[in-house]
């Protein structure tokens, strides 16, 4: 009779091991599969065979008391674990995941609340790498690659494994950690209970570090059983989620750690002419982004490849030949070919599906546990939705609808232009669709609460998004949905697209909600050295950038800086930070001393510089005489409309100003007095009436002293002239009554 | 190897590298067991070895001609194996020259088959010329040509350089088309051709990232495998550099001069990193890239040029204001916007750097 038990030991995610194994299985016909895996999640298996099931999926195990605690185990379709799965399943033969239960793995509460559920699984160190190490290689999955993935005749491999992991076992006498201890005792477990049960055909898939411990039954019985004694345990619910490639790789927060996903579903999906495959694969994604790459260019990538893996004394040639001699064949010195074959070909977008009665993935339970405590169920009909962000559950419901947003979760639209009218009330639709829970299910990839995913989902976006204004816009919706962390990446991302941007506009777009936050500090947890140093350095630099982004400007863009530039001068001015005042009244004089600057601006400038005291009045009122008497008028009443205006009170106010204006109205010559009219008014029709009404009482009142002045000393003023001009000056800065000199 | 120089060979300002490194290359040949492809005087191999420096199996020490990445060497060999000539890419003062001149060296034992690109190359010198008056006197005739560099590396097959590729201009660089797809090159004038023998190869540079340069026709593109050789990794590797070049180069320099202290060319490197990077080298904060290249080079002529000042017009020493003239030379190159780069790099980082006020008071100045 044959050996009973067949132990298969595995690569994780290995596209060799997985065709090696597929082979095994179908030659052995075992009667019972076991594999490494959580058998919380046996309820679960079967959907693996399910027609909607579609690779790269993961099993997630959590704790549906504290959904943050969990652990995915992901599957690509070229995983060995996914192929016994599909086999098993296929020929109704009985399988079963034996790992250590993480009913018992998830019952520690770890000291801090477990954000990081990935961390909740073991890793153990790489034991490979010193076997590689030994065969000359830096990297063991190279090595592996070589020696066990890259073999087309696999007879005997899984003995050749057993022996060298036996070997090596030995040769490093570890006293490996309790918990590894503890899987290997379950997996032992679970092969006896399968003997017992009276399967006679057993084959077992696990790593290949675990397999030649599970060879003994005999023996370790007993301390097994004693290793399983009395743990800790805990109810956990397990489900399947869809999975990503990219989430496959290293990059990503729950990776399992191969960085080419890609390229080994490549060597899954093709047995003969790897490379020439892979190489057209590359020139067809290369031509439909307009990058040229003809056929032969393939012939030469995988002649270069070959030449390579010759002088490096390699068999066939591995990942990185092909990315070097694609390198230097397709790209001619741009990375724009490599990160394109990386991202899309060695990485993948693949994106998996898990069919729609699985259950329920922890977002879904957290989504329904917000829609009861904040009552709001979930309604086909559409209604509105009036949010006085002053009470607690409203302000609630508010973050989650903005949260829900950020999912691309639409079940909340805002009703624009309602915002402007008060800042604490917010008007939502809401329309319940049913493909939200589909989307949930999406969105789940993410993070296991609402709060968490939206997080999650901002943190990528912001990483992806480009331009200011984008990651400005993303940055308020981030605040409104009140995300810790992503407003964080948000700030930074900033910061870093300020720095590589020309585009001062952007910038002194950016620069006003950045400095509220910095005031005001409204957001929780964001770290304010952060934010302190964005908004310096997004300060210093807006003040250098500015005075050429002000020069030869046309009406339509010096009125979009003009506004831009009020709004940038309240912004510093409620930092009340001298570095920062200092650098911008620099850079407004240079503003104010360059020619070929919009009246507006120069005007706006010169006034703030007056304000400020940086300029006397009178190096204003010689700025303000040239400004009006050697340009056209238009420039000139723009420069008025910069200096002057949404400023009454002021000129009301401040005696020296309305001398220095009044002056100037009274030196003009008749001609240009009428020239000049209706551009002043416009400039006065942005002041308050009553305010304009006080103006012309002052100007009334001074002029009578000055008028008796002039009588007592001297003839300058004719009073007679004087009188022709007052109704002009009445209509433009009185009340409108007949003028009483 | 000849020089047309009555002077003995030590005065000699340059030698050929096949000359200076003689030695070497017959040590490693002697070693040298492997397969080498036709008309090599040494395997990929040990060509890789010759560049890259190591120890042979008797203790021989072979020096390093290249400091950086082995796999970009080895591309560049490898690509010299197969039908496709070799273009290294890259900005200037990244060892193009030096590395196409060591591997010609190596593979032929002879790098003087060399064109030098320039906007005036005429396709005489990539393909053949006439001797006139034997021309006249004799018809035209294999005797009355002027072979080009090209023409003889073809003929003896050896490798050919073609300097600078990207500023021939675009007619005269399509002339390299036939050479290099029919491996031929017809005479027409006498309806016979050149035709390439193993061992025929070319090796071209090409700086990718100045102004006013021929970009390469696709059809050229295609002939050619591209390797870029990289910008030093890390500081301390280039800051070495620098420092190595600058020693050499003092020499030259009749006054007595102390060695830069490390510290300023440390200073200068990081700068000139950070601003070609974009970013601070403790990875915090982003920065504008000015538009010249801000080069090695160029940080070894700053050092330069700043020790030069020193010993002539200074007290011997390197200080801040002897390199922040050059510095500001190097960094502005397009008044308008490299000078806002600038000041925003001086404001924001230079500033509150510990140990750089005096760069930051210098340069001020400057601007």
């Amino acid at each position: 009779m044959n050996e009973p038990v067949h132990i298969f030991g595995i690569r994780h995610h290995g596209p060799g091991s997985a065709r090696s194994l597929l082979r095994a299985l179908e030659t052995v016909k075992p009667d019972i599969v076991l594999i490494e895996g959580p058998p919380d999640a046996e309820s679960v298996i079967e959907y693996a065979a399910n027609a909607e099931m579609k690779a790269p999926a993961a099993i997630l195990v959590y704790r549906p008391d504290m959904p943050r605690r969990a652990a995915f185990f992901p599957f690509a379709a070229f995983s060995p674990e996914w192929s016994a799965m599909r086999f098993a399943l296929n020929r109704k033969v009985h399988v079963r995941f034996i790992d250590l239960p993480h009913s018992h793995q998830l019952a520690d509460v770890p000291a801090d609340d477990g954000t990081d559920p990935q961390r909740s699984s073991y890793i153990p160190p790489d034991p490979l790498a010193i076997l590689a190490e030994a065969a000359g290689y830096i990297d063991s999955e190279l090595w592996w690659e070589k020696m066990v993935e890259h073999r087309s005749d696999d007879r005997g491999i899984f003995e050749a494994i057993l022996e060298a992991m036996t070997a090596l076992r030995q040769e490093l006498d570890e006293n490996p950690d309790i918990t590894e201890r503890r899987r290997e005792a379950s997996m032992r477990q679970a092969i006896r209970k399968a003997k017992k049960e009276s399967f006679s055909n057993i084959a077992v898939v696990c790593g290949a570090w675990h397999s030649p411990v599970l060879g003994d039954l005999k023996s370790t019985a007993k301390s097994d059983a004693e290793l399983l004694a009395n743990l800790p345990k805990v109810p956990v619910a397990a489900t399947w989620v869809p999975w990503t490639h990219a989430r496959l790789s290293y990059s990503s927060g729950y990776g399992a750690g191969i960085e080419s996903p890609g390229w080994y579903a490549h060597l899954w999906q093709t047995t003969t002419d790897v490379e020439s495959a892979w190489m057209t694969k590359v020139s067809r994604l290369l031509r439909e982004h307009d990058l040229s790459a003809s056929p032969a260019h393939i012939v030469e990538a995988v002649r270069l490849a070959e030449s390579l893996c010759s002088l490096r004394h390699r068999a066939k040639p591995g990942l990185a030949e092909l990315n070097e001699s694609a390198e230097a064949v397709f790209s001619f010195g741009s990375h724009l070919p490599l990160s394109l074959i990386h991202d899309k070909l060695i990485v993948g977008d693949d994106l998996g599906a898990v069919p729609l009665n699985t259950p329920k993935v922890p977002l879904q339970r957290d989504f329904e546990q917000h829609q009861k405590s904040l009552r709001l169920a979930p309604d086909a009909a559409i209604r509105d939705l009036d949010l006085d962000l002053r009470k607690e559950i409203d302000l609630n419901r508010s973050r989650m609808l903005h949260r829900l947003e950020l999912l691309d979760i639409d079940w909340g639209n805002i009703r624009s232009g309602v915002r402007g009218k008060g800042t604490f009330h917010e008007l939502w639709k809401l329309e319940w669709r049913p493909e939200f829970a589909v989307s949930i299910i999406e969105a789940s990839i993410w993070g296991n609460s609402i709060v968490d995913a939206a997080d999650n989902r901002t943190v990528n976006l912001a990483s992806t998004a480009h331009g200011l204004s984008a990651l400005c816009r993303l940055l308020e919706r981030a605040l409104l949905a009140e995300l810790p962390s992503a407003i964080q990446t948000l700030i930074k991302r900033v910061e870093e697209e300020s720095a590589a941007t020309n585009d001062v506009v952007q910038m002194l777009e950016s620069f006003t909600p950045l400095a509220k936050i910095a005031r005001y500090g409204n957001v929780r947890q964001t770290s304010s050295a952060l934010i302190d140093e964005t908004v310096r350095s997004l300060a210093l630099r807006i003040s250098i950038g500015l005075p050429a982004a002000t020069q030869s400007l046309d009406d339509d863009a010096a009125c979009v800086i003009y506004e831009l530039i009020k709004k940038f001068h309240s912004s510093i001015r409620l930092l009340q930070n001298q570095e920062f005042e200092l650098a911008w009244l620099n850079c407004a004089v240079v503003i104010v001393d360059s020619s070929g600057v919009h009246g507006l601006i120069a005007g706006r400038c010169c006034r703030i510089l007056m304000d400020s005291g940086t300029r006397s009045h009178d190096e204003t009122f010689i700025k303000l005489h040239r400004a009006i008497n050697e340009v056209d008028p238009q420039a000139a009443a723009a420069w008025i409309e910069g200096f002057l205006s949404n400023s009454g009170q002021l000129l009301m106010l401040d005696d020296i100003l309305r001398t220095i204006i009044d002056r100037w109205v009274c030196s003009l010559t008749d001609e240009s007095f009428e020239h000049l009219l209706p551009l002043i008014r416009r400039t006065f029709s942005t002041f308050e009436k009553p305010e304009r009404r006080a103006i012309g009482e002052k100007i009334k009142r001074s002029d009578k002293i000055a008028v008796d002045a002039d009588h007592r000393s001297s003839q300058l003023f004719d009073p007679r002239r004087l009188s022709l001009a007052m109704p002009l000056l009445n209509l433009l800065l009185g009340d409108g009554k007949e003028a009483r000199v | 190897m000849t020089y047309l120089t009555g002077e003995p060979l030590t005065s000699v300002l340059r030698r050929q590298a096949e000359d200076q490194y003689a030695e070497e290359l017959a040590e490693i040949s002697k070693f040298d067991k492997r397969i080498r492809p036709d008309r090599w005087k040494l395997s990929p191999w040990a060509v890789c070895s010759y560049v890259l420096g190591g120890r042979l199996e008797n203790g021989f020490v072979i020096s390093p001609k290249y400091i950086g990445d082995r796999r970009t060497i080895e591309i560049a060999v490898a690509s010299l194996t197969t039908d496709r000539a070799l273009l290294l890419l890259g900005l200037p003062g990244t060892a193009k020259t030096w590395v196409s001149e060591h591997l010609s060296a190596a593979i032929s034992g002879d790098s003087t088959m060399l064109v030098q690109g320039t906007a005036g190359t005429s396709e005489d010198s990539i393909r053949y010329g006439w001797n006139y008056a034997r021309l006249l006197s004799e018809g035209p005739s294999l005797s009355a040509l002027v072979p080009s560099p090209l023409m003889r590396a073809m003929s003896e097959g050896k490798i050919a350089r073609v300097e600078e590729l990207s500023r021939i201009p675009s007619e005269v660089q399509d002339s390299l088309i036939t050479i290099l797809s029919e491996k031929m090159l017809p005479i027409p004038e006498l309806a016979t051709q050149i035709s390439a023998i193993h061992g025929f190869n070319i090796i071209a540079t090409a700086n990718d990232r100045d102004r006013g340069v021929n970009d390469l026709s696709s059809a050229l593109k295609r002939r050619f495998n591209a390797v870029v050789l990289p910008l030093p990794k890390t500081l301390e590797e280039e800051v070495e550099i620098v420092r190595q070049r600058v020693a050499d180069l003092g020499r030259g320099i009749a006054a007595p001069i102390e060695p830069p202290a490390l510290e300023e060319i440390r200073r200068i490197v990081t700068l000139f990193r950070e601003l070609r990077g974009g970013i601070t080298l403790d990875g915090k904060s982003k920065l504008k890239s000015p538009s010249g290249t801000l080069s090695t080079a160029e940080a070894i002529s700053v050092v330069n040029s700043g020790v030069a000042l020193a010993s002539h017009f200074g007290d011997g020493t390197l200080r801040a204001d002897d390199v922040a003239s050059s510095i500001v030379g190097a960094v502005i190159k397009d008044p308008v916007n490299d000078r806002i780069v600038w000041k925003e790099y001086l404001e924001t980082v230079v500033k509150d750097r510990e140990g750089w006020k005096h760069l930051y008071r210098a340069c001020r100045e400057q601007a």
